[in-house]
Parts: C-alpha cells; structure tokens; sequence
C-alpha cells in the first residue's frame, strides 16, 4: 500500500513567518499537536510541535518531568510564552524534518514510524510541496482493515 | 488541479419523513417528526464541487474558514471524499443547514439555513496567503456561496482578479452584490445563485427577459459566460454571440433531493471542460450531472453510469443573442 493511498490530505499548516501566538491558536482550533511550517512556496520547511514551544519557553521543562519532586512553575511558562507570541514559526520550529512521499510504501512509513518515534509525518511531492500528512493512527487503521479482509 | 474556495462552509443534515406536517394531535401532545433515514456531509458551493469533482477522479481542493466542532465534522466529511482540505481556522462554529425531505413532495423541501462564524481580519490575510499559493496551481478556481460576516463584498472580486492573474479561469457562483462586484473581475462563468432576489436585477427574477438583461450586462462586464437556472428542469447559458437553452425531459416526481444539483452541474462542466471536451458536450455532461443528483436520495450523484444514462435526456438548443 502506498502513502497515497492513506495520508490525510489535509494541508493545515503555518508559514515560517507565523508569529507563535498564531501557531498556539490554530494548534488548538485543529487539534493538531505538530503542524508543517511552509515557506512562501508552499514548500515544506519545517515542523513545529507543542513540545518545540514547551522546550523552547521552559528549557528545564522535560529534565523536570524526570522528576516528581519539582514541579515546573506555571508562571515562568506563561512569561516565556508571551515572550515569544510575537516571534516566527522559523525560530522554533524543527528543520529539515522526516518526510515521506506519496509513492512511499506503507512498510517504509512503518519503519520510520517506530524508529523516530514518530505520531505523524508529513508527506512532500518530488518539487518539496506538502501534499499531506500520514498519522501513526492512519496507518494503524489501514492495517487492521487489511487484516479483517484476510480472515 | 481545481481549486475551490467555499468562505461559509456548511454540515448539511437532511432528514428524510413520510409526512412534514404531522397529523393534529392532542393539545397535550408534541407533534414528533419521526425521520426515516438522516445524513450528515460537508456542504457549501465551493465543497459541493469539489466532491463532486473528486468523485470524478479529479484533483481538487477545498479552501475556506472552518471553525468549531462542526468545522472538524465538515473537515471529516471533505477528507473522506478525497478532497485536499486547504481551510484557514477561526473562531466559534461553521454553520448547519437541515433540509428535510418529505416523501412524495421532495422537490419542495423544508431548508434551514443559519449564519456562519464572523471571520476577523488576521484570519482573511492567513487565507490570502494560501490562495495565492494554490492559484498558482490551479487550472479553475470556483468561488461559491455566501459571505460570511467579516469579508468584504469584494472579497470575490479580488479572489477572481489573483485567480486570473495566476493564469486560472474562475467560476463565480453566489449571489447579491458579491456576485455583480465579482463580475467585475470579468470571470470565465457565472451561476447566479436565483434563492437570492438581487442576482438578476433589483427586480424578481425569472423572465426570459430578466435573464437576458443579467446576461447581456455580465458579457459586458467581461463575463464569457452565464448560466442560469430558468426553471427546476431547464438553464440557459448565456455566451457573447449565443443563448442557449438547456432542457431535461424529467418529471418533477422523479426528482429525490435537489440540494446540490446546481453544484453538479458547475462541477460537472468543468470536469469535461478540464478534459478537453468542447463546450456543448461538457453542458450535457453537466446537465446530466444535476439530473442524476436530483434522482438520487443523496446531494450528488454517486457514479458516473448515472450521468452517462441521463445524456440522452437533456435538449439543447442554440440561438443568435441579439
């Protein structure tokens, strides 16, 4: 099966230039906890999470999480936050991130599903436009159909 | 690939009943309409075309304002056509529009319709952006429906002036004064939406004469061309030199639902069109695409056999416009 067959065209995305109180507000209107950065090409450029922005406000955040006996101060994030409303997508975003194409084969998607730890990958023709995204879930789904059609 | 932008989308919910005025009850009682089968899809122009397009095996994409819960049902129902979602997220909740389909009397439905989620500013100029990109790839942009509160009335207009500019040809299809300032950009079709008493004239429209005044005004105004529905079962295209009348010899009792049947026909046109098919057989095509809609219980049509079967169906005739 191939990518094609069970990406989610959805292009919901930002720019590079999409200030971070942007990217928050679209984020939770999706629903979405990654989304593709594009540049003024539609090209991909990127991807930015709610963990890049978590890790970008509150650096100590993650190493905190390690440990139950301090709890992060809420203030410091909703500083930090406001901070960088005004900043670009670029800033925080991760570069030159895993794709995938719509020829790709499911098991290729598997694989990079599993070894980076991966929830969802976006998808890019052969000029680097972003043409879609797969879910670790849509691949799941996919899977368990063919598996009910075999028994 | 056809690009479609819908500013107002809908999740359509119909209703299908045996009878849409029960019979009196007692006063104690509350009179239940009981429905005998109900659907929910995406709706709106633009999206309508779009999936009919899809269904035709088409590339096409659909860009607006979603919002709400109701705009992550309408992004479901969009993505499961196989339609590419381009949509630009705001605040509140999309609309709903429930039709409800009385056995027997189903080409007079009960329609309602309500208003769509203010659109801000900043959210307008994040959908700018993405136009401009995406017209850049289109072969046809189709601008359909109503505005929302919170874009121009020349909103269309400027769309169909990028669309042009990028070197695609646009279909107008909406009413009031989005439609004649949407003209202004000289598109390559217009589908005046008739539920809107402005479109022809200030005046009720339905003449042939209204007609042909809308007509010869749009050719004016740099339109190549007009289609308009005449009556249930009959349009009339307007181009610069001709008027050609467009009939399906189709019983009123034959129709089941005919929501969406004018976006089947949009779609339909231009699916033969982008195929490469003359202009006289992509209205065929189109026409029986909007048959075959209204004969089916869903909004579209679900093959192409369907379509293919009504070709015989529709008349056309040409004349000289004068």
């Amino acid at each position: 099966m191939k990518v094609r067959e069970f990406m989610r065209k959805d292009l919901s995305s930002v720019e590079t230039d999409t200030p971070i109180s942007e990217v928050i507000y679209i984020m939770e209107h999706t629903e979405l906890s990654s989304l593709p950065v594009v540049d003024d090409k539609a090209r991909l450029a990127g991807v930015i999470s709610e963990r890049d922005l978590i890790r970008a406000a509150l650096p100590s955040y993650f190493d905190m999480l390690q440990s139950t006996s301090v709890l992060p101060n809420i203030d410091q994030l909703a500083k930090a936050l406001e901070r960088m409303a005004d900043h670009p997508a670029s800033s925080y975003m991760t570069e030159a991130p895993v794709t995938v194409h719509p020829e790709d084969e499911d098991l290729q998607v598997a694989e990079l599903f599993i070894r980076k730890r991966l929830k969802q990958i976006p998808v890019v023709d052969a000029a680097g436009h972003l043409v879609g995204i797969v879910r670790r879930i849509d691949l799941l789904d996919r899977l368990s159909q063919r598996g009910v059609r075999r028994t | 690939m056809i690009l479609t932008v819908t500013p107002d989308p809908a999740l359509d919910k119909t209703y299908w009943v045996d009878r849409l005025v029960p019979p009196a009850a007692d006063h104690e009682e509350v009179p239940v309409l009981r429905a005998r089968r109900s659907m929910r899809e995406a709706g709106g122009k633009g999206i309508n075309v779009a999936m009919f397009l899809a269904r035709m095996g088409m590339d096409a994409v659909a860009m607006g304002f979603l919002a709400g819960h109701t705009g992550r049902m309408i992004l479901r129902y969009v993505l499961e056509e196989g339609v590419t979602a381009n949509f630009v997220w705001v605040a509140g909740e999309n609309r709903t529009t429930v039709t409800v389909l009385q056995r027997g009397q189903e080409f007079a439905p009960l329609v309602i319709h309500e208003a769509g989620p203010q659109v801000p500013s900043g959210s307008t100029a994040r959908f700018l952006k993405k136009y401009d990109q995406a017209a850049a790839r289109a072969e046809y942009v189709v601008l359909g429906g109503r505005l929302p509160p919170g874009l121009a009335v020349d909103f269309y207009r400027d769309l169909a002036h990028t669309a042009k500019a990028r070197g695609a040809k646009v279909v107008l299809h909406t009413g009031g004064a989005p439609l004649w300032k949407g003209m202004e950009a000289g598109p390559f079709l217009v589908k005046p939406d008739i539920r809107d008493p402005e479109s022809l004239t200030a005046l009720p429209a339905g003449t042939e004469d209204d007609i042909l005044q809308a007509g010869r005004r749009a050719m004016e105004l740099g339109v190549d061309m007009m289609l308009v529905s005449h009556h249930v079962t009959g349009d009339v295209l307007i181009t610069p030199d001709s008027i050609w009348d467009l009939d399906a010899r189709i019983q009123l009792s034959e129709f089941r639902n005919l929501m969406g049947a004018d976006d089947a026909l949009v779609g339909g046109i231009l699916y033969r069109l982008a195929e490469g098919d003359e202009l006289e057989a992509a209205v065929r095509f189109g026409m029986a695409a909007a048959v075959a809609s209204s004969e089916a219980e869903e909004k579209l049509c679900r093959c192409r056999e369907d379509i293919e079967r009504e070709m015989a169906r529709i008349e056309i005739h040409r004349r000289p416009l004068t």
